[in-house]
């Protein structure tokens, strides 16, 4: 850790600051800020949340543990699709829109990290 | 006749493990550790006595496996097993477990824990005892189509438990029709991962209920004490949050009565230790909810504001050695408990992992920290989120909000997203500082992610520099966490 010492406005300002695998963490006025390196920042979902119309993605890293779904089925939005576990927890994750799976690319018992895709969908407009 | 205790097995990890080793050590009193092989990376592991590695990261295979913990407890010559709070802590086959290998169960005997600790069992020897229950069903006929029937008859909303269980693992809410199936089975699932039985069973859910507990202790003459009450009505998922003692909302007539209805269980199940009397409290009148046969999460604020040690209090027990004297003891002033969770609220709450940085807990009077890891550990997605606690005590319950909201800006935690952000908007609440909140407070006002703050000026200047001069760089050792080196795009998130 070190004290990272900056001016803003005429005034001199410094706060505890420390990289940790590339990522910058900073306390300062009673909050602690965290600014990741990386490309553009990928939509995240929620726990409990939906999928934002995109592919299902990871929201952490855990373990799956049911899959609702199977390629072909047709989902509405807010429909249950798979069932993830972390840190004892139970997370749903949902759909966003209507739309069909077009992929399952996890199994039930996979570890599964942080952002990795787990069901693609596609739009059902699109096929008719 | 007292037992001689020398070396105390602790079957738990994290902070309580930790929290375990002090008590011991000022006992006088060797620990063996009984771990998992990620938690080598902890204070307890660093503290213990010996340590024992009794399987992998999967609890089933290692905290929750009674052969494993009782077989590594032996190999560490432990005369003792302390069981924590959660993984085998309420499990009555592991304290027979225990005590058939020649070592002593620090909690309440095997046949209490099954009086009382299950939830089915629990309110029966309620009902006999003429103490308020929620209406509910806790039938042993567990099939899908019966709990669905019980679930109609209740009438919504209605909540469904594992029997085994508590910290809100096992436990779902059914609004409505569509939702039974899907929660009854979900709450099976996370029952049966989390305590090695998928029981479940139903109760009217209370929608505008204050959640307050009675600790209770009995001592080795068999004599049981309440120790007051706690309120832990601020619950995510029905995972505590925020927790104090005591209550803001009891008088003293209900304080009493409530206390005496406590105390009265809890010796019709022939207590012994450590224990927890929780109840539902609605419209004036209370309903028993459920017991804990073990120490609780939230036990430092009765401790501040009875100055007492419980878990001292538990292995003294265990030994048959004098408790508590027959001083009246009278709360004093008030505490407050903020459960810290590696999560990010800016993103609902969602677990956050990895290797921790600096932690800086800022001491002071009347402050306290419980916390099993420190700078280079590893926050795992194994476990339960929780990776400290922050106790404080004042005179009176605002100044004791106004020292947790200032201990908890001045907490500083690096490498994992926390839930302070969370914390200091719940403690800033007007509902909360009123006293009035409910179980419904976290789903009521912070339904969602916490909106993420416009950095300022200020905070963006120091980004900067601190992006120019990369200070203090470490980089964890483990694949799995490490991100990778790109180039910086320059987009900020809170945490």
């Amino acid at each position: 850790m070190m004290i990272l010492k900056t001016r803003v406005a005429g005034k001199d300002i410094e706060a505890p600051a420390e990289f940790i695998n590339g990522i910058l963490w900073i306390h300062y006025g009673g909050r602690t800020f965290a600014t990741e390196a990386g490309p553009k920042k990928k939509k995240r979902h929620r726990a409990g949340g939906s999928s934002g119309g995109g592919d299902l993605e990871a929201p952490m890293p855990g373990k799956v543990t049911k899959i609702l779904k199977s390629v072909g089925d047709s989902v509405r939005r807010g429909d249950v699709v798979l069932v993830m576990e972390a840190m004892k927890m139970e997370y749903t994750l949902k759909a966003d829109a209507d739309a069909k799976i077009a992929a399952v690319s996890c199994r039930v018992g996979e570890q599964v990290t942080l952002g990795q895709t787990l069901v693609a969908f596609e739009s059902e407009s699109a096929e008719a | 006749m007292k037992k001689a205790i020398k070396r105390v097995a602790i079957a738990n990890r994290g902070e309580v493990a930790v929290r375990i080793i002090h008590a011991c050590e000022e006992l006088g009193l060797e620990t063996v550790l009984l771990h998992s092989e990620p938690d080598m990376g902890s204070k307890a592991y660093r503290m213990a006595t010996k340590t024992i590695c009794i399987g992998p990261a999967a609890s089933g295979e290692s905290y929750l496996n009674i052969e494993a913990n009782i077989k590594g407890a032996l190999a560490g010559g432990a005369d003792a097993i302390h069981p924590g709070f959660g993984f085998l802590s309420e499990n009555a086959s592991f304290a027979e477990a225990v005590e058939k290998a020649g070592m002593v169960f620090v909690g309440p005997s095997a046949d209490s824990i099954r009086r009382l600790g299950d939830k089915v069992q629990c309110k029966a020897l309620a009902k006999a005892g003429g103490l308020p229950l929620v209406p509910g069903y806790e039938g042993e006929d567990q099939s899908l189509e019966r709990l669905m029937r019980e679930v109609e008859k209740i009438g919504y909303p209605v909540i469904v438990k594992a029997a085994a269980g508590g910290g809100g693992r096992g436990m779902k809410l059914i609004r409505q029709a569509s939702d039974a199936q899907e929660a009854i089975e979900s709450a099976q699932r996370e029952a049966r991962s989390a305590f090695g039985s998928s029981k479940v069973f139903l109760e009217k859910y209370l929608d505008r209920a204050k959640h307050i507990e009675f600790q209770v202790f009995g001592d080795s003459t068999g004599r049981v004490v309440h120790l007051f009450d706690r309120e832990c009505s601020v619950q995510r998922r029905h995972q505590k949050i925020i927790e104090e003692a005591t209550s803001p909302s009891l008088t003293e007539a209900l304080r009493r009565q409530m206390g005496e209805a406590a105390a009265a269980i809890a010796t019709l199940g022939k207590y012994k230790g450590a224990g927890t009397v929780e109840f539902l409290l609605q419209d004036g009148e209370f309903h028993l909810l459920e017991v804990n046969t073990r120490l609780q999460v939230e036990h430092p604020v009765t401790e501040m504001v009875l100055g007492v040690d419980l878990v001292k209090a538990q292995l003294l027990t265990a030994m048959d050695e004098f408790v508590f004297d027959d001083q009246p003891r009278i709360p004093r002033g008030h505490s407050i408990e903020c459960r810290v969770y590696a999560e990010n609220p800016y993103l609902g709450g969602i677990p956050s992992t990895g290797l921790l940085g600096t932690v800086k807990w800022p001491e002071g009077p009347g402050r306290r920290f419980e916390y099993g890891f420190e700078k280079g550990d590893e926050i795992t997605p194994y476990y339960d989120p929780m990776i400290a606690k922050v106790i404080v005590w004042d005179e009176s319950r605002p100044r004791a909000i106004r020292k947790m909201i200032h201990t908890l800006k001045e907490s500083v935690v690096f490498g994992v997203h926390t839930n302070i952000p969370f914390l200091i908007e719940i403690l800033n609440h007007a509902e909360f500082v009123n006293g009035t909140m409910t179980t419904r407070f976290i789903e009521k006002y912070f339904p969602g992610a916490l909106p993420a703050p416009e950095m300022t000026n200020e905070e963006k200047a120091l980004v900067e520099r601190g992006l120019k001069q990369k200070p203090g760089t470490i980089r964890s050792s483990s694949t799995a966490v490490a991100t990778q080196p790109l180039p910086w795009q320059g987009y900020w998130r809170g945490v």
